[in-house]
């Protein structure tokens, strides 16, 4: 009878029993707990309650036994939604090489991707390093790389959900001096069934190719993606809809250990970005033949100068060409549309993605172009730092979005935090994409300048109740210096996890604990006239819409397959819009399954 | 100046021969801007006729002008004992004294020739601060804007201020007043734990003390504790409803909390007790922008705009009115505002650093 996880409870009382102050009447779990505590030392047994179930955020009075009361609070006090577990076989230790120098690149890494890079069914782990940085400087730096606890790392997974480093047998060891790593994109850039690895770093990018025998090359040089300067996250997608992933390189700004600065006085801190000059992302044309075109000149990229943290793609105005979204850093944000001819505009202002809704521009970080309130139009999500606010851009359809963060929740949750890697997703699967961000602020020292300020945080995990988003028990209890969050089921239990990038530290793992009543489906997309990942599909499930992409979040590549919370649903139906224009519709498909889906070769 | 005057008021005075010749001189001297010169004849002059009470007078002058003045003062007091009228000699002893450290001697001799601004710096160095205040007001109503007076008349506030809230910290340490001051303190030096626990105290010792709740919701403002900070700000509201401050803080938090549709009468309300105050105003039309009410939003913004013109209050006004205009989808009026926007909004175009 009772849900489970009613996050609210409104407690009143009545047949004589002690009343509660009316400030109690809105009681997170624990405290509902205590406060039932308090009811059975007084030996009061005859409350009713009022409880708020977060599906519905409609009142449902019940008059409650005992043992209802018992139970229900049982429930609510029950385990958060994750459960911060060890990675079995993961050695793995972010470098950032923090330096009384204060390179800004010291605090910005670094990138993660769940994939299964051996299609055993299994999500394996990339861990992106940093680089060595010496203490006593030696300008210009040169990141040495070829020391084993500076390089990247693939974790394969095991059966038992152990984790086995596979670096070197994958050819993926050591990432060349020079390279201080950043990000990582996922995807099948030659279509071969195989998910290949792109690479970013401060320095020269590199493209890993899956052989689809374990192992890796680095075809760079004849792709012709090794870029240069600062990059940061990346993603592939196909943005001329040509059946070929192409591939978008954010960068930051031009930077030299040369030029560094320090600011802040004598606070000594990493200085703001409007203290370097701006530079472009870069966008790579697929020519198929395994090499890659530079098209960010024609493409009208390069006509915009930015301070590019994060990207995330998707069709918003429904024309069939793939969007893209770039969180720019300390400035207004920018929404490149695709003009379905090779070229894109740059029309965030017109579109009310560029600045806050008091025209302000904003330290936009990491991104997710995903729909939150179920009205099938993906909207815009930006992290950003204290003191601003998450910027949520609902979309409104015909190509306009409005400001949502305020009515969304967000003012609330999130003025006080930095954010870096997001994600939508449904973790408890509701039918509900819920939001969960990695967060830590900038600077290392801020609690000195600002004690209302903390370095370290805990991530924020917000449920989405009807497109407002309202705080939970993450499950993380120690505040981490967090920067990336990649999204994918672990474990295959039908649930989503969540694992989180810490400078100077592990991935923490946050294993979704699932054990709810509500179904989900997951959807593995198999292209075969649009590209093979599907990337850029539109795929609806019961109402709910997600785009078909790895990218998104900071610096990370997330699982591609598409989750879906069914609620109480034992079935449903989906329709897919595959880049190519296909459309496809699946009728009573069963939930809770792992589910496939080839394109058809002919509409 | 001074110069101007001391040759108008010599020629009044009498003396020996032999004084008045170096007297002369020293004047002489003087418009040469030899200074040497002129103290040397200055004390000639004094020295051949000792009751020469304008010697002395210049005398001191002439060590003020080389600003030495603590030599100055000698020969200045002599003056005064032989004349104790001279203006002059009050004024120039009164700036020397103060010169010297010696505030407290300084005062009379200031206050006679009505000289406020320095008056008023001895009082603050003699701890006189209510006389100071009063110095430096007078001051300033006769040369308004005056930097100097500002920044003095803003110090010897502050002094007065901190005088005021130690004796009290000293006199009454356990009253709401003293706790109030502390969580002032302490929220000044965005200490907010114990900001909060010292507003808790004195709400807790006088719980209808006005203005209590208003910092208090501030301290959660500041912490992002936005249901508390309402809770605050409501109370404050209830305690003093014709307050404008406490009806524009409950609806700027219930706006931070999304809730628009209850933000705007709170606000309505804030504009009506207080009109057309800018920020009240922007918050009105954002909330009823939120709310869907796009005609108040509109004035609210319009009326943003005509009290504002040209600063960044006004330049989001311009960027509301723009995204209600582009909702309404009157396009011209929307590229309009935006245009607006663009010109006054400093971040649009090329970042600075590439400019």
């Amino acid at each position: 009878m009772l849900r489970r996880r009613p996050y609210r409870a409104h407690l009143f009382v009545s047949d004589g029993c002690r009343l509660f102050p009316p400030t109690d009447t809105r009681l997170s779990p624990p405290r509902f707990v205590l406060a039932y505590l308090r009811i059975l030392k007084d030996d009061i047994h005859c409350c009713a309650a009022v409880l708020q179930a977060k599906e519905t955020r409609e009142e449902m009075p019940c008059r409650l036994t005992r043992r209802d009361f018992l139970n229900y609070a049982a429930m609510a006090a029950a385990a958060p939604i994750f459960e911060v577990k060890p990675l079995r076989g993961i050695d793995f230790l972010l470098q950032n090489s923090p330096t009384p120098r204060k390179f800004l690149l010291e605090t910005m890494p670094g990138g993660m991707a769940l994939f299964d890079y051996n299609n055993d069914g299994l999500l394996d782990i990339f861990l992106v390093n940093g680089g060595r940085i010496t203490e006593g400087l030696h300008v210009p730096e040169n990141f040495e790389r070829s020391n084993p606890r500076y390089w990247n790392r693939l974790y394969r997974q095991n059966r038992d959900g152990s984790f086995l480093d596979v670096t070197e047998a994958a050819g993926l060891a050591n990432a060349g001096n020079g390279n201080y790593g950043m990000g990582v994109a996922v995807g099948d850039y030659d279509n071969d069934g195989h998910a290949d690895l792109y690479v970013t770093s401060y320095g020269k990018n590199i493209l890993y190719h899956n052989n689809g025998d374990g192992t890796f090359r680095n075809v760079t040089a004849k792709a012709g993606v090794s870029g240069g300067g600062w990059s940061v996250s990346a993603g592939f997608f196909d943005y001329d809809n040509d059946g070929r992933l192409d591939l978008f390189v954010t960068r930051y700004m031009d930077w030299d250990t040369d030029h560094n600065k320090i600011c802040g006085g004598d606070w000594h801190t990493y200085c703001p970005p409007n203290a370097f000059p701006a530079t472009t992302c870069l966008l790579y044309h697929n020519r198929g033949d395994g090499t890659f075109e530079d098209v960010t000149e024609r493409s009208g990229l390069a006509a915009k100068k930015g301070r590019a943290l994060g990207v995330a793609f998707a069709d918003y105005d429904g024309d069939g060409f793939t969007d893209i979204f770039v969180a720019n850093d300390g400035m207004q944000q920018y929404l490149f549309h695709n003009n379905g001819d090779g070229t894109f505009t740059e029309c965030a202002l017109e579109s009310g993605v560029a600045f806050t809704a008091d025209g302000k521009g904003m330290s936009g970080m990491g991104a997710v172009f995903q729909d939150y309130d179920n009205d099938g139009r993906p909207d815009v999500l930006v992290t950003v730092l204290p003191r601003e606010i998450y910027s949520l851009y609902h979309n409104e359809g015909g190509g306009i979005f409005n400001y949502a963060s305020l009515e969304a929740g967000l003012g609330a949750l999130t003025s006080l935090s930095a954010g870096w890697g997001v994600g939508l997703e449904d973790f408890d699967n509701d039918g509900w994409k819920d939001l969960f961000v990695a967060q830590s602020h900038v600077l290392d020292n801020v609690q000195d300048i600002d004690a209302s300020l903390r370095y370290k945080e805990l991530p924020l995990l917000a449920l989405n109740h009807k497109g407002h988003f309202e705080r939970a028990d993450s499950g993380v209890t120690k505040p981490l210096a967090a920067r990336g969050v990649a999204f994918g089921d672990i474990n295959n239990d039908g649930c989503m996890d969540a694992l989180i990038s810490c400078l100077g530290g592990p991935p923490v793992l946050l294993l979704n604990r699932g054990g709810g009543n509500n179904h989900w489906l997951s959807i593995a997309l198999q292209g075969t006239r649009s590209n093979r990942d599907g990337y850029g599909a539109r795929v609806s499930v019961n109402g709910q819409t997600r785009v078909a992409t790895s990218a998104g979040s900071y610096l990370c590549a997330n699982d591609k397959r598409l989750h879906f919370g069914l609620g109480s649903s034992e079935n449903a139906t989906i329709e897919i819009l595959w880049p190519s224009g296909a459309k496809q519709i699946l009728n009573d498909v069963r939930a809770d399954q792992f589910l496939q889906v080839r394109e058809p070769e002919r509409s | 100046m001074i110069h101007l005057f001391l040759f108008a008021w010599l020629a009044g005075q009498a003396g020996t021969s032999d004084a008045m010749q170096h007297l002369q001189a020293g004047l002489e001297a003087r418009k040469q801007h030899q200074i040497d010169a002129e103290i040397t004849e200055f004390q000639k002059a004094t020295e051949s006729d000792p009751n020469l009470a304008d010697g002395f007078v210049n005398l001191g002058a002439a060590y003020m002008e080389k600003h030495d003045y603590g030599a100055a003062i000698t020969p200045l007091k002599r003056a005064l004992e032989l004349s104790p009228d001279l203006p002059l000699a009050h004024q120039l002893i009164g700036y020397a004294l103060l010169s010297e450290g010696y505030s407290a001697e300084a005062i009379p001799h200031l206050q006679r020739v009505g000289a406020l601004d320095a008056l008023g710096i001895a009082q603050i160095e003699s701890n006189q601060l209510t006389e100071a205040v009063s110095s430096f007001t007078a001051a300033l109503a006769q040369r308004p804007g005056d930097p100097d007076l500002l920044y003095y008349l803003g110090h010897a506030s502050g002094l007065l201020s901190k005088d005021a809230i130690d004796n009290l910290l000293a006199t009454h340490p356990d009253s709401a007043r003293a706790h109030q001051a502390l969580a002032e303190n302490y929220f000044v030096l965005r200490q907010m734990p114990q900001a909060e626990m010292e507003f808790l105290e004195a709400l807790r010792l006088r719980p209808d003390l006005p203005g209590l709740h208003l910092e208090l919701g501030q301290v959660y403002a500041n912490s992002a504790q936005w249901p508390k900070a309402e809770v605050e700000f409501r109370a404050e509201r209830k305690l003093r409803p014709g307050n404008a401050e406490a009806a524009y803080r409950l609806g700027a938090a219930l706006l931070q909390q999304g809730k628009a549709h209850d933000a705007l009468p709170e606000l309505e309300r804030s504009n009506e007790l207080k009109p057309e105050m800018p920020e009240t105003l922007y918050s009105l039309g954002k909330a009823a922008s939120l709310d869907g009410d796009s005609t108040t939003a509109e004035g609210a913004w319009q009326k943003v705009i005509e009290v504002e013109k040209n600063t960044s209050l006004a330049a989001q006004a311009h960027f509301g009115l723009a995204g209600l205009y582009r909702k309404q989808g009157k396009t011209a009026q929307a590229q309009h505002e935006m245009q607006e926007f663009q010109k006054l909004q400093g971040t649009i175009g090329p970042p600075r650093s590439e400019k």
